[in-house]
């Protein structure tokens, strides 16, 4: 099969669940899925046959880093049992953070191993949004809420899923994408979309991003990041941040963040190494032996994940660190909003 | 693929006692280690952490063999100075970059070092002076809080018989009872009586960050070129290869992008010294 930008295939959305229950002795397969306690958000959720399989309208309140690249993960030895996975449902912003991950950690001399091996292991099947969070913004960033194959090379989705009615339309992204659309079809009948199919879609696509504009009009979308920087806004950074805690949740929830930290748990003459996410809004975090800190003030380490996102990772990777899921405005208890954050320094 | 958080045995062969914070590890690999001299690596003590050190000993030394110098400042170095011979130790590196030894050739070379700062500067020296004939000068500005802080007592006699190199000392103070007849005062002072022309000399400094500000500000005083000041920065660092983040310094990482920074590279990132 060749690969073709143009989205060609439809499958019934009650097929697919067959699928699931085909395959899930051969994948772990992970969908979004509410919970219990909290009916607002979507957690990732190993797939279970007596779960209601309902396509996620939007993004999970688990970034996509934490099948990637885990809270805590042993690095040294590597353990090389892994199994092969199915990840539906990611939205367009977590496919844009992992094109950020992707650049720090495997496309320099270093490679995280771990990383690499889910990476290889894990299919990703992608979703279109349907419906927006209030602190959704990836069009401030030029990010369509939909993913799409925009080169010959392999996206990173392996396949993506637009909901039309009851059915799915697939695009393929890449060589994986295609073995998947194999596997799909011996358990689902697969059927081509029509033109009006298409036609279908684009009003969706068009709906959608009507939505998040709506969301963030009193937000610029042509923003100027490198002011954020300027040497007279310690005042403005010291009033933004008052509320602050300091409890690291917008970088823990980030899926663009990736700093770690790493402890050494050798034993029994055996090396052992353990990374576990940091954060740099905690004191200490990048404090040396001798007590030199460079950001010893609250109001510094909280510029700093701003720097970070909108300055460093640029500079670093020619992309911006912020993908526009607006997880951290979600969970912040201060109830800071990175949107007004950044507005505000526009404004001046 | 290769691992780069892959771990070396390292035997401790011999524990020098250099001052009453610092000690000196010489270790024994189980296997040979490459390096180039500016270079650092991740010394870990099984169990209780790691931390970054660049080596003490020559590049040119047997590669199964490397020096440590470790001053007792922190959580992982306290418990590193209990360390002693025949206890194991893990080593994985080397990280970040060489000194560009090209562009010193032919040239004279001032190094400046107080306290610990002069384990990565003795890795230098002990690499310049195996090629000595290269280089125009060496001239070594080294100091320490007091006599007894000093590091490598018993081998300056060594270095100021060697024709090209010109070594000077001060301590920042003599307590009671200790005898000094260098230099008093900070590091710096011992700046005004180098006799090299500047304007195309090398300088490479190390120490800690307020002697590495006033040292930057007092070599460009007298006449070195920004472009020609080495900056040994000293960041804190976990992974060694640009992964975790912490040494971030504006645009730049400590360690693979350093850990030695010409001073026109990062003069205009922020808190530099810090």
């Amino acid at each position: 099969m060749n690969i073709s930008p143009k989205n060609t295939l439809l499958v019934r959305v009650a097929d697919l669940v067959k699928f699931f229950e085909n395959v899930k002795n051969d994948f772990d397969i992970f969908i979004p899925y509410t919970s219990n306690s909290d009916n607002d958000n979507l957690f990732y959720k190993k797939f279970r046959e007596n779960l209601d399989f309902v396509p996620n309208k939007f993004r999970t309140i688990d970034p996509i880093k934490t099948l990637f690249y885990f809270t805590s993960e042993k690095i040294l030895p590597i353990s090389n049992k892994k199994r092969k996975r199915i990840i539906f449902g990611v939205k367009n912003c977590d496919i844009q953070a992992l094109k950020v991950l992707d650049s720090a950690l495997l496309e320099d001399n270093f490679v995280e191993p771990n990383y690499k091996m889910w990476r290889e292991k894990s299919y990703i099947i992608s979703s279109d949004c349907t419906d927006i969070l209030p602190s959704c913004h990836c069009n401030l960033f030029d990010i369509n809420p939909y993913p799409t194959k925009d080169s010959d090379k392999d996206a990173i989705f392996d396949l993506n899923f637009s909901p039309i009615d009851d059915k799915f339309l697939i695009t393929i992204g890449s060589k994986k994408g295609e073995e998947l659309v194999e596997l799909l079809k011996k358990y689902c009948s697969v059927s081509n979309a029509s033109a009006k199919d298409n036609d279908k879609l684009e009003s969706q696509y068009a709906e959608i991003r009507k939505k998040l504009t709506d969301n963030n009009s009193e937000y610029s979308s042509n923003r100027k990041y490198e002011v954020i920087a300027k040497g007279d806004s310690e005042k403005k950074w010291k009033e933004i941040s008052e509320e602050c805690v300091e409890c690291g949740a917008c970088t823990n929830i980030c899926p663009t963040c990736y700093c770690i930290i790493v402890n050494d748990e050798s034993e029994n003459g055996k090396f052992k190494k353990v990374r576990t996410w940091d954060s740099c809004q905690l004191n200490g975090y990048a404090k040396v032996a001798g007590g030199a800190s460079p950001r010893e003030k609250l109001w510094e380490r909280f510029r700093n994940r701003y720097q970070c996102k909108f300055i460093l990772m640029n500079q670093n990777f020619s992309k911006l660190g912020c993908t526009g899921c607006g997880r951290c405005i979600s969970t912040c208890s201060a109830e800071i909003d990175k949107r007004e954050v950044i507005q505000s320094f526009q404004e001046v | 693929m290769d691992n780069p958080y892959e771990v070396l045995k390292a035997d401790v062969l011999n524990v020098i006692e250099e001052s009453p914070q610092i000690k000196t590890f010489q270790l024994k690999l189980e296997k040979p280690l490459e390096f180039q001299t500016g270079q650092f690596v991740e010394l870990s003590l099984p169990g209780i952490g790691e931390a970054p050190f660049t080596p003490s000993s020559s590049h040119y030394q047997d590669p199964t063999k490397m020096d440590v110098t470790i001053m007792n400042a922190g959580f992982v170095t306290n418990k590193l100075h209990q360390v002693k011979a025949g206890d194991i130790l893990g080593i994985r590196g080397p990280y970040g970059k060489g000194y560009p030894l090209d562009k010193f050739k032919g040239k004279d070379i001032l190094l400046l070092g107080g306290g610990v700062g002069l384990a990565p500067l003795r890795c230098l020296l002990l690499t310049l002076i195996h090629d000595i004939d290269d280089y125009k000068s060496i001239t070594l500005c080294f100091g320490a809080r007091t006599p007894q802080d000093l590091i490598y007592k018993d081998q300056f006699a060594d270095w100021r018989k060697i024709n090209k190199i010109q070594l000077s000392r001060s301590v920042d103070e003599i307590p009671k009872g200790e005898k000094w007849d260098e230099k008093v005062g900070v590091v710096t002072v011992l700046l005004d009586d180098i006799k090299i022309d500047t304007k195309d000399a090398v300088a490479v400094a190390c120490g800690p960050p307020i002697m590495m500000k006033f040292g930057t500000y007092a070599l460009i005083d007298k006449g070195f070129k920004e472009e020609n000041i080495y900056l040994s920065m000293e960041k804190k660092m976990y992974c060694g290869f640009g992964q975790c983040r912490h040494c971030v310094m504006g645009k730049y990482y400590a360690c693979k992008d350093g850990p030695v920074f010409t001073y026109d590279t990062i003069k205009n990132e922020e808190k530099i010294w810090e």
